[in-house]
């Protein structure tokens, strides 16, 4: 067993990674140790990541122990790259963390700086003169790069520098220099962000942290009002909004809903948020009480303006989007389904659903759609699985049966229709599907039904099974 | 003298106000009303009154005071699960003639039961579209808990956006008693839109419907030929036997109710289909038509139902 992580204080008194376990013991009997839980880590560095998100919303993970944030844009809003930095690091060790940060214009050199220097912003005139003292470990080389630079005496980055290049990449391939001018801001490199960035954003930082459901939906419509001028600039509303809610401990809470059309009205959008908190109600943990709250535009699509008629006809049409947004924010969007049909001859196959959300957001030709409609009788309620009967009297070979047993009670057939022949769909069901014959029955009760028997009978094989599949009005 | 009047007109304004809660009309209201549309026929006439989805059948129409009202609950309830065809047909019938009547485009609401869906079945949608309903014209939410389904009565309700919501329930609810009908009962009347409440297998209990029927089955009619004859052994239009169980009238009113999906309208059916011996064959396989001299009328004369099966 080795020694993976290490906290401050054994640092201190000398001991490194990569030791083993028996080792440090032996040195210091006293240290505490714990297994290591990588998806534990995991989870931490992710959470430590939503909540960097206040500071951009491009937040790349580094491994299990390390952060990119591109701050391009962003570092004004918080008074100046220096001010960020030391607020991010202020609030982190606050939390209990012990971070190095830097600011640079490349993604290398920050790395570089912030495990093996000593951080801080670094200017674009000073890169070189930062990168020169580092060891060639900050390069993000491979084990064996790294030792045969040390082995050739080139153990800082500014001894590679001064070399001239064509020799070092004939000595170690062109990754040696592709990293240095990843470093030096030569070479651009791109970080891979956890998320998407939202196309539109507002947010709102609180003083005084809020608690109360109704403070964060009132808080929500105001954002909302001040996001509708940015939408009609673009001729655009929004299809999914994500409401971020910052804790005041860094726990970080993400609800977004979905609208059936473009969304530009505050009191809307509040609405629908205030039909989701209704639900995720005891999952969102208020604790202290949230510091900063941001609502996103994930998604938008244009925004059609539509000028109310006479017959209040645009009017219902409204109503009915809003009523399938509200229900569908708080009850999820499959709740609400309509039913499509479908081609087949099979009555279970006939006819799927997909939700209303979806189906208006398509906004395909419904008629077309609804085209096909089988001709002989279908029944009111149908089973997804037919349940099997036990049929008395059938006459042989292709009649309804006279009396049959269902769910333990017998019903006696007074009248029958039948059979409708359905062949079974072989390039689905494979050869051995058996054809079914289907009979509408009606009971001396007068309930009618609809079975089928499936396959014949034959003389020398077991009867057919006959099951139920539906029942009529 | 002076306090007597006091008295007088405070139980005065308590009475008109109950009845403006129940949607009735109190006599001395309805006097006033009618002196004003004297004075002024045209008010009379503009002013709407209950709006109400008749049947189109006239001693139907005249024992429901106008039809069925359509700012109101109308509950249909079945004695056994087993009843549930005869039960969602006239509910999805009704909404089918409301459709037709008020020619309105706006979708129909089918809150459906977990349990009730695997006892008797999901609506299927080819066979609405025969029974008078497009498909794209019908939802349906199947909510897990019922206060879901509650919560999703009222908003549909109170959207306006449907044309009617069925509300399907299985027995009689301890969630869902006179509070919760009197809530809905409301909400209807603000929006002006009609719940069908379907109870599966429950029994009579106080809520605020306007209407109670129990539904059963009967014996369909058989398909009309072109010249006019029936053919025999043939299933045809469904027959429902309702029994009108909460209304103003006094006593129960029984009768039977043919829906014909073309036509997407109601008729009052005396004579069921004819029921004929089990010996006849069935009407399509071609295998002859069933002697007229072997069929016989089975449906049960209508006093003996009232008379016997009648709990409360």
């Amino acid at each position: 067993m080795r020694l993976t992580a290490l906290d401050e204080v054994s640092e201190r008194f000398g001991l490194r990674r990569g030791q083993g376990l028996t080792e440090a013991r032996a040195m210091f009997p006293a240290i505490h140790v714990m297994d290591e839980d990588e998806a534990a880590d995991r989870a931490l560095i992710e959470a430590i990541a939503d909540w960097c998100d206040r500071y951009t919303p491009l937040v790349a993970l580094d491994g299990l122990d390390g952060l990119f944030l591109d701050i391009t844009g962003c570092a004004h809003l918080f008074g100046g790259e220096e001010m960020l930095l030391k607020d991010i690091l202020g609030r982190l060790f606050q939390m209990g963390f012990d971070v190095n940060g830097a600011i640079s214009s490349s993604p290398g050199l920050s790395w570089a700086a912030s495990r093996f220097g000593l951080g801080g912003v670094i200017s674009h005139d000073g890169i070189e003169e930062a990168l020169a003292p580092l060891p060639v470990n900050a390069l993000r080389l491979d084990a064996m790069a790294i030792s045969s630079l040390h082995k050739l005496g080139l153990k800082r980055i500014g001894d590679l520098l001064s070399m001239p290049r064509a020799p070092l990449a004939r000595r170690f391939g062109t990754s040696l220099l592709q990293r240095l001018d990843q470093a030096l801001g030569l070479h651009e490199e791109a970080i891979s962000p956890r998320r998407p960035v939202a196309a539109l954003s507002v947010e709102r930082k609180l003083a005084d942290p809020i608690q109360a459901e109704e403070h964060i939906l009132q808080l929500t419509g105001q954002v909302a009002s001040s996001l509708k001028p940015e939408l009609e600039a673009r001729g655009v509303g929004g299809r999914i909004f994500e409401l971020v809610l910052f804790r005041v401990d860094g726990c970080v809470f993400r609800i977004s809903v979905r609208a059936s059309r473009p969304l530009r009205d505050p009191k809307r959008i509040s609405s629908l948020f205030s039909e989701r908190l209704a639900t995720v109600h005891d999952d969102l943990d208020a604790g202290f009480g949230f510091e900063l709250l941001r609502l996103n535009v994930v998604e938008h699509e244009v925004f059609k303006p539509s000028q109310d008629d006479f017959t209040g006809d645009g009017q219902s049409d409204a109503s009915f989007a809003d009523f399938v947004d509200k229900v569908s924010a708080r009850l999820g969007a499959n709740c609400l389904q309509i039913a499509e049909l479908r081609q087949s001859h099979l009555p279970e196959r006939a006819e799927s659903f997909l939700s209303a959300m979806a189906a208006r957001a398509v906004g395909k030709n419904v008629e077309e759609a609804f085209a096909f409609m089988p001709k002989a009788d279908r029944p009111l309620r149908l089973f997804r699985y037919p349940e099997p009967i036990e049929a008395f009297a059938a006459t042989v070979p292709d009649g309804p049966p006279q009396r049959f047993r269902w769910r333990r009670i017998v019903h006696r057939v007074v009248r029958a229709e039948g059979p409708e022949r359905i062949s079974p769909e072989w390039w689905l069901d494979g050869k051995d599907a058996e054809e079914r014959d289907y009979f509408r029955l009606e009971s001396e009760t007068g309930r009618r039904f609809w079975v089928f028997r499936e396959g014949h009978y034959k003389t020398g094989d077991a009867a057919p099974v006959w099951r139920v599949q539906g029942i009529f009005a | 003298m002076a306090e007597n009047a006091t008295a007088q007109e405070r139980l005065f304004a308590l009475r008109a106000q109950i009845a403006r809660l129940e949607g009735k009309s109190l006599p001395a209201l309805a006097a006033a009303e009618q002196a004003q549309a004297a004075e002024r026929p045209e008010c009379g006439k503009t002013r709407i009154k209950q709006p109400r989805l008749p049947f189109g059948i006239d001693p139907l129409d005249v024992a429901l005071e106008g039809g069925l009202p359509l700012d109101g609950i109308t509950e249909i309830r079945t004695r056994s699960m087993g009843d549930a065809g005869a039960a969602s047909g006239f509910t999805f019938a009704l909404a089918s003639h409301l459709k037709r009547r008020k020619a309105d485009g706006a979708p129909v609401l089918w809150i459906g039961d977990v349990v009730s869906r695997q006892e008797a079945g999901a609506p299927y949608a080819p066979g609405l579209g025969q029974f008078g309903l497009k498909p794209q014209e019908v939802l349906y939410a199947v909510p897990r808990k019922l206060d879901e389904a509650l919560w999703l009565a009222e908003t549909a309700l109170a959207s306006r956006a449907l044309s009617a919501t069925i509300l399907e329930i299985r027995g009689n609810l301890k969630n869902f008693g006179l509070t919760e009908s009197r809530r809905l009962n409301l909400r209807t009347k603000a929006a002006g839109r009609p719940l069908f409440l379907l109870r599966h297998a429950g029994e009579e209990e106080a809520s605020s419907a306007s209407f109670r029927f129990l539904a059963e089955p009967a014996p369909a009619t058989g398909r009309r030929l072109p010249d006019g004859s029936v053919l025999g052994g043939s299933i045809g239009y469904p027959v429902f036997r309702l029994i009108l169980e909460k209304s103003r009238n006094p006593a129960p009113l029984s009768f039977l109710l043919e829906w014909n999906p073309h036509d997407r309208q109601f008729s009052l059916n005396s004579k069921a289909g004819e029921v004929f011996s089990f010996h006849a064959p069935p009407a399509h396989s071609g295998a002859g038509l069933p002697a007229s001299a072997d069929r016989q009328d089975r449906a049960p004369t209508l006093g003996h139902i009232v008379a016997l099966e009648r709990a409360s």
